[in-house]
């Protein structure tokens, strides 16, 4: 299946008797009902390390391209009503930025490595606290409590997987926690903000920008608010979108294809 | 008033240091630059009126070098593209395939100049598992290459030719002027990308515009032209592939107090006779 396509609900079950293996693109599985699939004795399968990096590599150029305003410094470089550039026309500095990041898997910890390079400190906050060398390869501090991370961080980065726990993380009460220079990235999924809050968080200047791969729904209607706003950086849900990264997902998912039809053990098999 | 002017803070090439003006200011001793480049200053001119000059070297490099990642990545990544796709008011449909970008962990890097600027990229690119070529006037310690993992290119050719990026990170001087033109255009990939955070001039514009053009090469990313900002009519500003940024370089909130302290130390310095600490001698 690509991008959720097609849904795999009661009746495709139904109907498809002989199915056995459901191969997904990608490492997020919340789209699935894994509880009724298993039911039909019908195998599911992900790709879960092949969009790390380029995931990792998507967070980084979103919060860089977001920092130093580079979409609207190339509208402005392009424009045709452009005479000069001004002086006093200013981003964030990145290098030496204290970085939060929710969700310290192999995504998010691909991200501290990055982001490490650029100087910057580096705070996390996960279920489960990370070993100590793991920590101190990335100079990364754990902060127990979500609020302590959310009020340090220059930039907040969101790399948790979408689980009822996850859902609406970050609402009203954690934008109103992290700095009014802060910029919020999310890579992980939509549904992982309160949208609405954060519109009302953009308005009114609580925190500075947002820099969004993943949205709800995917894509936004077009008269939706965050279209709209001037410090907002929206991208299709690209964070595994390389031709190489392709190639293999595509690989891996036939593999476990192939594995399903012929009775093996499935290769990345989602239980 | 002229003669009350001790100290100049050049802020973007102004006021245009001619001649005229330093005759205008008699009791003139130091220009200090915001920025660490000096091309649109002539030092021995400057010299000849027994003025100093000081530049901001130290302030810039993290800045800069964060500028060539971010354009790196946002050309791989195609994000000033997607992003008019994401907030485009029509739901056209794009075709996925159109929108794929290049992978940009593990892939190779060329830095042309390797100066603090050029090694603060290669620090951060080698974060990203990237493999490292580097060209320089000067090859660097062992040690300093071993830090971030790069190999020395002695000629510029051999790391045009395994590049997939080639980000431009030199001074611009009479040697390094249209360094990169049409033959080195003709021996990057087809796949690469040519990323200019150095001076508009190092490129020959022309030959590039003919190369994004014709698919000699991927796409290009630019920080700087020649001029800035280019006429509104210029045919680099009409390409798909192409981002350009308005010489971002250093322009941030934190770079730019730091330039500005930097500047006021090498000013009172001369205004009390003590050595600069950032002194540009005519070479």
């Amino acid at each position: 299946m690509w991008f959720h396509r097609p849904p795999i609900n009661e009746e495709l079950l139904q109907s498809l008797p002989n199915l056995k293996v459901v191969a997904s693109c990608g490492v997020g599985i919340d789209h699935l009902d894994l509880k009724l699939i298993s039911s039909y004795g019908v195998k599911v399968s992900n790709t879960p390390f092949a969009v790390s990096t380029d995931t990792a590599d998507m967070g980084m150029a979103l919060l860089l391209a977001s920092a130093r305003r580079l979409v609207e410094g190339h509208e402005m470089a392009v424009s045709p009503d452009t005479e000069y550039f001004p002086a006093d026309w200013l981003g964030v500095e990145v290098s030496g930025a204290t970085l939060g990041i929710l969700g310290m898997g192999t995504i998010g910890y691909k991200v501290a490595e990055r982001a490490k390079a650029f100087e910057m400190k580096i705070l996390y906050h996960n279920r489960n606290q990370r070993k100590k060398e793991e920590e101190s390869a990335v100079g990364a501090v754990y902060c127990k409590k979500i609020d302590d991370l959310l009020q340090q961080s220059d930039f907040v980065l969101l790399a948790v997987t979408l689980t009822p726990q996850t859902h609406k993380l970050i609402g009203k009460r954690e934008l109103e926690l992290m700095k009014p220079t802060a910029t919020l990235i999310n890579i992980s999924r939509g549904l992982v903000v309160d949208q609405d809050a954060l519109v009302e968080a953009l308005q009114n200047k609580v925190i500075k920008a947002a820099a969004l791969d993943v949205t709800y729904p995917e894509p936004l209607p077009r008269d939706h608010p965050l279209l709209k706003l001037k410090n907002v950086l929206i991208t299709p849900h690209i964070g595994s979108a390389t031709k190489k990264t392709r190639w293999v997902m595509m690989e891996e998912m036939a593999e476990s294809i192939e594995a399903g039809l012929a009775g093996l053990p499935i290769p990345r098999e989602v239980l | 008033i002229g003669e009350k002017v001790q100290a100049i803070y050049l802020w973007w090439h102004k006021p245009v240091i001619n001649k005229e003006l330093l005759q205008s200011l008699p009791n003139l001793k130091v220009i200090a630059n915001s920025g660490v480049g000096m091309d649109h200053l002539d030092l021995k001119l400057v010299a000849s009126f027994g003025v100093k000059m000081a530049n901001a070297p130290r302030a810039v490099s993290s800045t800069t070098a964060d500028t060539g990642m971010a354009l790196l990545l946002a050309s791989a990544r195609r994000l000033v593209e997607v992003h008019n796709i994401s907030i485009s008011p029509s739901m056209e449909k794009y075709c996925e395939a159109d929108i794929l970008g290049v992978k940009v962990t593990g892939a190779t890097l060329g830095i042309i100049g390797m100066g603090s600027i050029g090694y603060k990229i290669a620090l951060r690119a080698k974060a990203f598992e990237m493999n490292i070529l580097y060209h320089n006037r000067t090859r660097r310690k062992v040690q300093e290459e071993q830090a971030v993992g790069a190999t020395y290119c002695k000629k510029i050719d051999s790391l045009l030719q395994q590049a997939d990026f080639v980000m431009l990170v030199v001074s611009l001087t009479p040697q390094t002027h249209k360094l990169i033109g049409k033959r080195e255009l003709e021996l990057m990939k087809p796949t690469a990308t040519l990323i200019n955070i150095s001076r508009g001039a190092v490129v020959d514009q022309e030959a590039l515009l003919a190369a994004l053009q014709t698919g000699v090469i991927r796409a290009a990313a630019l920080d700087v032209t020649s001029p800035e900002p280019l006429p509104r009519d210029h045919p680099l500003l009409k390409l798909k592939n192409i981002i350009i940024t308005p010489h971002l370089g250093i322009k941030t909130d934190k770079a730019t107090y730091m330039i500005t302290e930097e500047a006021v130390e090498n000013i009172l310095a001369a205004l009390n006779g003590l050595p600069l600490p950032s002194e540009v001698l005519p070479s």
